[in-house]
């Protein structure tokens, strides 16, 4: 049985579009460096700049945007679940850590 | 109809899949369930790869954060010029080669074996480039006394450490993609693979340009004294 992928072929036009964009988001990342804003508002801001970027190559480049949404919802939001776990919960390892009772 | 050579008599539409299968692999077999994904086993196959790669990198991002944090004698080794400016040209060389690959795609698709290859050329090409400006850098880095263990400014070793160790992953998976990339052209220009093993390797080469998104504003910005 041979399958019959749903996805469509955007073209290069659209290709370069999000290229295009792409390249002015990592031009904003290094202009944001450049003017030196103060450490938290740089942090916030390459965070969401970076996954705004990762988004557009995943619907994009990755074709996410062309397969059946059932694709999307088995494999993202379980990673990002991990990803939150791991920002909750490693804090707290770390800080346990301390915690301990020094040795005998 | 026709007879194999057991005797067995199937029909001839069953026995060309049959003969299908054993040359392109288990996503032509003849009775098992269409996906719910609708797409081919080797692309769902490399789907769950990438999850899982994505999860290791988020970890190893997410320990890089916590011990630059924790850290309170932190150096930031790099300058806006040469380093960023470096880095600059490494990232729109790698988002250039997922633009290339995905001309190598299309071109597979629609079945154009000399513009496929040429796409895939340049994405080898630009794959290089960018190992090597990585690996230039790293030899400076390494001669400027920075390593694994030691940290020429005098702060903590973990700059180094982490470092070299984020940007090491990465560039293995840079090297693993150009040497994919090349055994998939050669298969595809000598008719041994298909346009859907192109496909499956883009999608892991946007997987690897993915990964630098958060690996250049995270290790590389976010340390510019």
């Amino acid at each position: 049985m041979t399958i019959v992928e749903k996805g469509a072929e955007p073209g290069m036009k659209v290709y370069v579009s999000v290229w295009l964009g792409m390249v002015a988001i990592v031009a904003i990342e290094a202009t944001l460096v450049y003017v030196h804003v103060s450490a938290g508002l740089l942090l916030a801001s390459l965070l969401v700049l970076a996954f705004l970027e990762a988004a557009v190559a995943l619907r994009y480049f990755m074709h996410l945007k062309y397969e059946v949404p059932l694709l999307f919802w088995t494999l993202i939001p379980g990673l990002l679940l991990a990803f939150f776990m791991m920002n909750q919960f490693w804090a707290d390892a770390a800080r346990l850590n301390a915690l301990r009772f020094p040795a005998p | 109809m026709t007879t194999l050579s057991g005797g067995r008599v199937t029909d001839s539409a069953t026995t060309l899949d049959i003969a299908h299968e054993a040359v392109h692999g288990t996503e032509h077999a003849v009775a098992s369930e269409p996906s719910p994904f609708l797409i081919s086993s080797k692309k769902l196959t490399m789907w769950l790869f990438i999850v899982a790669d994505a999860a290791t990198f988020g970890a190893i991002l997410f320990g890089y954060g916590y011990l630059r944090f924790g850290s309170p004698n932190w150096t930031k080794p790099f300058s806006f010029s040469p380093n960023i400016i470096n880095a600059l040209v490494m990232t729109v060389v790698l988002l250039t080669s997922s633009l290339t690959m995905l001309g190598g795609v299309a071109a597979a698709r629609e079945g154009r074996r000399g513009a496929t290859m040429k796409w895939l050329g340049a994405t080898i090409l630009l794959g290089a480039v960018f190992a090597i400006l990585h690996l230039r850098e790293w030899g400076a880095m390494f001669h400027e006394g920075w390593s694994l263990s030691a940290n020429p400014l005098g702060g903590s070793v973990l700059v180094g450490a982490l470092f070299f160790s984020i940007t090491g992953l990465h560039l293995l998976h840079v090297i693993s993609g150009v040497i994919a990339i090349l055994v998939i052209a050669i298969g595809f220009q000598t008719q041994r693979l298909t346009a859907g093993h192109v496909e499956t390797t883009g999608l892991y080469w946007h997987f690897v340009d993915l990964v630098w998104m958060f690996v250049f504003p995270l290790v590389y910005l976010l340390n510019v004294h």
